[in-house]
């Protein structure tokens, strides 16, 4: 694996779209939308404590932030489908958004797949899931909510307010110990050489 | 969690479930556009009627349809008493300024009529959402889901992303029943009678890490038997599951096209065109 070729920042971001890439798309999907219905605890209108924010970081930090991107947005929309609280694409799209954010992961150098997981790196890691959370449910679900559905905003920001807290609290408090057990699972095989 | 969540994975006989996948698809989607477009009573009422109709055409097992129905009527209830106490003057911005206090807790929580009227569609139009994804869901295959988002020109690879998505979520449901059972074989009590509501939930969550992790092991094999079989090799694909239209395809052709159409002029008119907050209240 080590002499595989340095990738562009942009092939990093678009991930590889093979066969495997959409298998794991198709599965972070179904996970995502199963979890977000019972997975996890209403907190507000709408809003839950949900461990279906544990899918975006497999994806992202196996196949990178576009993927994990189109596995929660497509994910929501599936959550949305079998729920029965109505179709709310802003919320798709923003939680597709954090999403892209949380998968962020090989971009600043975290490769879990090698096994390579640092401190530092979970600390970038946690920065960047309160800041993804407050653009993808501070900016970009409001402007959806207003463009798709015209208002709201009173309500839409206090469930981001509580979504937002209850994503931080699931991504960070459980999302960095998988990180770290799924990449110490990794590292077990990456001793191991090829023979001639 | 289990009895496949409602996914089918072989077309059933009935009418709705003969039409092609394409079919489905577009009627659905223009209808989530008529579902979302209006807080309309008048227009969710017929919708809500036929779907009722469709459903019953269906022939579902109505025994595992019966807690769906109930978990979903208790949430949005549970969302509608949260709606009103963030904002107990919600209703108003809706159906003009005015204020009908019909009963007051405390100052600031009051139940007024338009705020009344406004949760009661709300929760009525949310109640039809579910019936059309229901019906939805019941009438289609994994497949025909890809084979209609396919015609709409989604790529194929998003449309596998959909229909590999539709036919695992049974798969999650029978895991989580598989973990749960092995958890109790090793003598961890989850039994909802004998312990308490925080501790299920506790290992509720137990089971969840796991399912995950075996879900995600199992891609390498999925993605090599799709492989094997020649998957993602060519620009363009076509599914096996989708047939030629019949006269019924034909006939819900023309029906999707006027209900696209009607949305299409309806959000120009009403949503557009008139800024704000607006829904039919015979009150007013």
């Amino acid at each position: 694996m080590s002499d595989e070729k340095k990738k562009t920042i942009g092939q990093v971001l678009v991930g590889t779209w093979n066969t495997q890439t959409i298998v794991a798309i198709g599965i972070g999907a179904a996970l995502f939308g199963v979890l977000m219905n019972y997975g996890g605890i209403p907190i507000f209108t709408n809003t839950r404590l949900t461990t279906a924010q544990l899918v975006p970081v497999f994806v992202g930090a196996l196949f990178g932030p576009l993927p994990a991107f189109v596995a929660s947005t497509v994910g929501n929309i599936i959550a949305d489908l079998i729920g029965g609280w109505g179709y709310w694409f802003d919320w798709s799209i923003g939680n597709g958004v954090l999403a892209f954010f949380v998968g962020l992961l090989p971009v600043y150098g975290a490769d879990i797949k090698n096994g390579i997981f640092t401190a530092t790196q979970a600390i970038i890691y946690a920065v960047i899931a309160l800041v993804g959370n407050a653009i993808a449910f501070g900016v970009v679900t409001p402007v959806l909510t207003v463009l798709f559905y015209g208002g709201e905003l009173n309500i839409t920001f206090a469930q981001s307010l509580f979504g937002g807290l209850a994503n931080v609290l699931v991504l960070v408090v459980l999302g960095i110990p998988i990180l770290f057990l799924l990449a110490s699972r990794y590292a077990k095989g990456t001793n191991l050489k090829e023979e001639e | 969690m289990n009895n496949r969540l409602l996914i089918n994975m072989i077309p059933g006989d009935t009418f709705l479930h003969k039409l092609s996948g394409t079919t489905k698809v577009r009627l659905f989607v223009i209808l989530m556009v008529y579902l979302i477009m209006s807080f309309d009573l008048r227009l969710l009422v017929p919708l809500f009627i036929i779907c009722l109709i469709g459903l019953f055409s269906l022939k579902p097992n109505w025994r595992i349809l019966k807690p769906f129905f109930v978990i979903v009527l208790l949430m949005n209830l549970l969302n509608i008493v949260l709606f009103w106490v963030a904002d107990p003057a919600v209703g108003e911005q809706w159906v003009g300024r005015t204020r009908t206090i019909l009963f007051s807790v405390t100052p600031r929580l009051f139940i007024s009529r338009e705020t009344l009227w406004y949760l009661a569609v709300r929760i009525f139009k949310m109640y039809t959402s579910f019936l059309v994804s229901l019906v939805f869901i019941l009438s289609i295959v994994p497949s025909e889901l890809a084979a209609g988002l396919y015609s709409m020109g989604v790529p194929y690879k998003i449309c596998s992303v959909f229909s590999l998505a539709f036919r695992y979520i049974p798969d999650i449901g029978r895991d989580f029943q598989n973990i749960k059972i092995s958890m109790q074989a090793r003598g961890v009590e989850m039994d909802s009678r004998r312990i308490s509501l925080m501790k299920r939930l506790k290992q509720t969550t137990l089971i969840l890490v796991p399912l995950i992790i075996t879900s995600f092991d199992r891609i390498g094999t999925i993605s090599n038997a799709m492989d094997l079989r020649g998957y993602g090799r060519l620009k363009k694909r076509s599914y096996y599951s989708e047939h030629e239209p019949t006269r019924s395809d034909k006939v819900f052709f023309w029906l999707t096209l006027a209900l696209g159409l009607f949305c299409l002029y309806w959000v120009i008119v009403r949503n557009v065109l008139i800024p704000g907050h607006q829904m039919w209240y015979p009150y007013a």
